[in-house]
């Protein structure tokens, strides 16, 4: 058995995993169970948010490691789902390595992604229908509505503009929603300003990675978990940073 | 009966669409799409039922991470998706909002008193959620092994 390529197959394997935005002990216990299928005796596997270290000894005797760095990456349920599903089929059926890589390599391309414009309304329909949660109107969710299209048009098209620091993006994208808002308020579309910027923030609030980080705390990978928590601070603030900068920029007009 | 449609059934028609709003952004397709939207709808019926508090903030989390757990297991997916999906109506986006607005404004102690009020709602979702989740594991492990063994 080729252990070299077993590994580098695994390392991949927990890279998408942790890509696609799964939890630490999903990425570590998938990549333990491929490894044991194959008849390794212990691997050790280590994963934090931005990195993967795995370790086998063959049966000869001899150790192998291999270091994975993950880049930023956001949230994709589908890889999540697929990737998921292959390791479940792998440490059943432990078929050749050739198959393995051959599967792995199937689904490297997702096979079903949203066109941009589809995620667009997603993000414009998700505050629109938030507004009536905070207890405003019809015209409210409008202008949320419109609100959020901004937003979601500065996140997926606005990248080459922003740049890809996440701090800053989600400044920049809170100014433009809290800015678009207040400007429609001030129009008289909408009736309340706070109702409608609420609604309009709640795409970039980091209620998934808050919710993440404390799920990590609980499961025992505290390191990820503090690493997490210390992320959805940081957009926390700067979703505030931002909105703040927003309401001066309308003082000022 | 046209209160049960504007204070209950309208908002978690609201809840259901706005989470399958998110859905597009988080790439999920078919099933997964109502599935969470049901939660979304849940969760807001649970909070709207036990009184817009912190602990209902709880309670809420709690039925959703029961939910989810459950989905998963139907469907053979992981657990994540729905969870983060489902929570999103209940994050505190307004607290979040209204702390900065009085942090700007100068107003130091309402600023305070917001602050760790979202951070309470914040931890009562997620504290509520892992917890569901964990006792739904234990009793189905549990309920799976004794199953197999008679």
């Amino acid at each position: 058995m080729d252990y070299d390529r077993l590994l580098n197959i695994a390392a991949e394997l927990g890279c998408r995993l942790m890509f696609s935005g799964a939890e630490i002990y999903r990425v570590e216990e998938s990549m333990i169970r491929l490894l044991r299928a194959y008849h390794l005796e212990s691997p050790e596997v280590f994963a934090i948010p931005s990195c993967i270290i795995v370790s086998v000894t063959t049966p000869a005797g001899h150790p192998i490691t291999k270091m994975r760095r993950i880049p930023s990456h956001g949230t994709d349920i589908e890889q999540l789902e697929r990737h998921n599903g292959l390791c479940r089929s792998l440490c059943a059926e432990t078929p050749p390595l050739e198959e393995v890589q051959a599967r792995l390599d199937a689904l490297e391309k997702p096979a079903h992604q949203f066109f941009s414009w589809q995620v667009l309304l997603g993000y414009g329909v998700a505050p629109a229908f938030f507004t009536p949660l905070f207890g405003g109107g019809v015209r409210d969710a409008l202008c949320a509505l419109i609100g959020g299209l901004g937003v979601g048009a500065c996140l997926l098209y606005g990248r080459r503009l922003i740049g890809a620091n996440t701090f800053f993006r989600t400044a920049v994208c809170s100014a433009v929603g809290s800015l678009i808002s207040l400007l429609l308020v001030r129009l008289g579309l909408g009736r309340s300003v706070d109702i409608v910027t609420i609604s309009v923030l709640m795409v970039l609030v980091p209620g998934v990675a808050l919710t993440n980080a404390m799920r990590e705390i609980m499961a025992g990978d505290t390191i990820s978990g503090l690493s997490r928590t210390a992320d959805a601070i940081l957009v926390a603030a700067a979703i505030a940073l931002g909105s703040a900068v927003g309401f001066s920029i309308s003082r000022i007009l | 009966m046209s209160w049960i449609f504007w204070d209950y059934l309208l908002p978690c028609l609201c809840a259901f669409l706005a989470c399958v709003g998110f859905t597009l952004a988080y790439n999920i397709h078919g099933a997964g799409k109502l599935i969470c939207g049901v939660g979304g709808a849940l969760g807001w019926l649970v909070y709207l039922l036990a009184g817009e508090t912190v602990l209902a903030a709880f309670l809420a989390a709690a039925v959703i991470g029961t939910y989810s757990e459950l989905m998963a297991r139907v469907r053979r997916c992981p657990v994540t998706g729905y969870l983060l999906v489902a929570l999103l109506p209940l994050v505190p986006g307004g607290g979040i909002y209204y702390a900065m607005s009085y942090c700007v404004a100068g107003d130091i102690q309402r600023f305070l008193h917001t602050l760790l009020h979202t951070f309470g709602v914040a931890a009562a979702l997620a504290v509520g959620a892992m917890l569901a989740s964990s006792l739904f594991r234990t009793v189905y492990a549990h309920w799976y092994l004794h199953g197999r063994k008679g």
